[in-house]
């Protein structure tokens, strides 16, 4: 990150519904121009976050700190925010154009230079045209295109999406999640993005803050959250994974082995100071990160014997269980262009120590994949 | 699926509007152009002589005058009165809510003759409300209340309020919440939104209850008449008078049908505003 003030700030943010704590003591910083993601499954108070910090939902505790000023006590329509909503939330009365004055004509903005805008962000969303529909003359495309436009004409500090596309099909979703990232690098806006589909977070994230029951469980780049998930939940969250649960062999300078449960086999990870011998750990493996070796290849580290006991061609990419040599079955994801092995052939698979995340076993070991 | 094969679900309905409805008003038409004379009857002939009477008579338009008049006010206290009560009762999470809505429909329950009647109680020269203004050393002679415009609005307000606010309630909870939210970012206060939002979006409930609550109260017979007294009427007393009373049948008839023809007009009227003004979106 970079040392320029943060454009949003939240200082142990907490609430709690009844006995229910929905956000618990949440801090965060967005950059000016950052495009942040709030990831979860539903539930986990990411959308309850984003309405405190527009102020729809009056937070129990904690502030929010808007270009250095506090506003946690500011009402709602004086907080220059943009939001917009899964259901898009347009006037249903008023047309397009009418709909993307509102918050202009709010702020008293004169009819003379008005007009010019809402043209101009609207031509910017791609609406030109369609100024004097209603919304319910509109495809659910265009209908959110309005919502953001109707939101971005203000020019507000932050914009705040909670979970924008997901009223969108499928390939819908694909088209806007790139218009947004190009509007959002055009007009440099900082964005808080609510979602709860992973692929949309990375994609569209400067960083991810991925929350699980009203707690922040890691903040990172999409690829350190990726590759390095701070928690099993994490590494579950975002993506497929295999989860081996065993003890710290040995830790050395340059890498760590773990005996894997059941004690005939045992893995090579990435060095990982901090761990004891005979700790418990989680080892993580993204079903990716496992490659099929051919017979005669030389045996490095992570190379077992494997037998095919499922294939499913999905596309982009073969998916395959194996299982290997003490019973454990794997998830893998093989390229799409590879050619298929069938089911019960025997093989053998390997993968990089660096690709092997060494959580530390706290919490007990899910039972396998997600 | 055949286009339209849904159509024989309204032939109940239909089939009873046309025997209860459309056949007697039908009736009526022919009826209201016989001639009556005194001491003999309804007799065969010809004759406009009760449309004209009726629409250039003094005593008739000012009946007419009143009953209108009466039904716009009492359409504009239920929505006043009512339009608070059905937006808290509509956005209230508090679990008393549904017995306050009990509360609402409860004096539907109790016969409307015994409403009035408690009405009478409360409204007469030593009723109530009088001792109770006079107590208060508010009015030094007792107000009159019964036998004119003001029992008669004070009664029918209270009687159909709660139709009134079970439409409003309705059409007030379809509103959705994210809608006066975005309102409220884009910089619209509380009170802004309302007006701009939330009234706006509960048109299409104020037109039904009003169209329902005019309706109900300019063909009231009972509270005008016990209300009203003998004197002070309103068209329904009238007609009843007519028919009941005077036997003038074909003059009862005359005013019946104009009665209608007002509901038919203003039902029409308002749901060509409603459409004007993209009510129902």
């Amino acid at each position: 990150m970079s040392g320029a003030a943060p454009a949003l700030s939240v200082r142990r943010l907490r609430k709690a519904f009844g006995a229910v704590v929905a956000v618990d003591e949440v801090s965060l910083d967005a950059a000016p121009g950052e495009f942040l993601s709030l990831l979860g499954p539903s539930g986990c108070g990411k959308s309850t976050l984003l309405r405190m910090i527009a102020g729809l939902v009056e937070p129990d505790g904690g502030q929010v700190v808007l270009a250095g000023e506090d506003i946690t006590r500011v009402a709602v329509h004086r907080r220059n925010l943009g939001l917009v909503f899964q259901s898009y939330a347009l006037f249903p009365h008023m047309t397009v154009l009418e709909n993307v004055a509102f918050g202009l004509r709010r702020r008293g903005v004169a009819e003379p230079e008005l007009g010019p805008r809402v043209e101009r962000m609207l031509e910017l969303v791609r609406l030109g045209p369609l100024g004097a529909r209603y919304p319910r003359e509109l495809s659910g495309g265009q209908q959110q295109r309005v919502a953001l436009a109707r939101a971005l004409v203000t020019e507000p500090r932050v914009l705040l999406l909670d979970e924008p596309l997901s009223n969108l099909d499928a390939l819908l979703r694909d088209e806007m999640r790139v218009e947004l990232k190009r509007l959002q690098e055009r007009l440099g806006t900082t964005m808080i993005f609510v979602t709860h589909d992973q692929a949309e977070a990375l994609i569209l994230s400067d960083r991810v803050v991925v929350m699980e029951r009203g707690r922040v469980e890691q903040v990172g780049r999409p690829e350190e959250v990726y590759r390095r998930p701070a928690t099993p939940f994490v590494a579950r969250f975002l993506g497929r994974a295999n989860f081996l649960t065993g003890t710290v062999a040995g830790s050395e300078a340059d890498r760590t082995v773990v005996a894997l449960e059941g004690g005939s086999l045992s893995i090579v990870a990435g060095p990982r100071p901090g761990l004891t011998a005979g700790q418990v750990v989680h080892a993580v493996i993204r079903q990716e990160s496992i490659r099929f070796e051919p017979p005669g290849a030389e045996a490095g580290p992570n190379h077992f014997a494997a037998t095919i006991v499922f294939h499913a061609f999905a596309g982009q990419a073969h998916h395959y269980v194996i299982q290997l040599a003490n019973g454990r079955e794997l998830e893998v994801a093989a390229p799409g262009a590879a050619l298929p092995l069938a089911r019960g052939a025997q093989t053998f698979v390997a993968w990089r120590p660096d690709d092997v995340v060494l959580l530390p076993g706290g919490e007990p070991g899910p039972g396998g994949p997600r | 699926m055949r286009h339209g094969s849904g159509w024989w679900l309204l032939a109940p309905a239909l089939l009873l509007l046309l025997a209860a409805f459309v056949l007697p008003v039908g009736l009526m038409v022919p009826m209201s152009v016989r001639p009556y004379v005194p001491l003999v009857g309804i007799t065969d002939g010809f004759t406009v002589r009760y449309y004209t009477r009726l629409l250039t008579d003094s005593y008739y338009l000012e009946i007419i005058g009143r009953t209108l008049a009466l039904g716009f006010t009492v359409t504009l206290s239920t929505l006043l009165i009512g339009y608070p009560v059905a937006f808290f009762l509509a956005r209230t999470r508090s679990r008393w809510r549904n017995w306050l809505t009990i509360l609402i429909v409860f004096p539907l329950m109790l016969n409307l003759v015994v409403r009035t009647f408690g009405w009478i109680a409360l409204l007469a020269q030593n009723g109530l409300v009088n001792q109770a203004l006079h107590a208060l050393g508010l009015v030094d002679s007792p107000v009159k209340l019964l036998f004119n415009f003001a029992g008669l609005l004070i009664a029918m307000t209270h009687i159909f309020l709660p139709f009134m606010v079970l439409v409003l309630i309705g059409a007030i909870q379809n509103i959705p919440r994210d809608v006066e939210d975005a309102a409220r970012v884009l910089g619209a206060s509380w009170g802004s939104t309302f007006c701009r939002v939330t009234l706006p979006l509960s048109a299409p409930g104020i037109l039904s209850g009003s169209i329902l609550v005019f309706v109900l109260s300019i063909s009231a017979l009972v509270t005008p008449r016990l209300l009203g007294g003998p004197t002070y009427q309103v068209m329904s007393t009238l007609i009843f008078d007519e028919f009941l009373q005077r036997l003038n049948w074909p003059a009862g008839s005359a005013q019946a049908l104009l009665l209608t023809i007002m509901v038919l007009t203003l039902v029409y009227l308002s749901g060509r505003l409603a459409r004007r003004t993209g009510a129902g979106a």
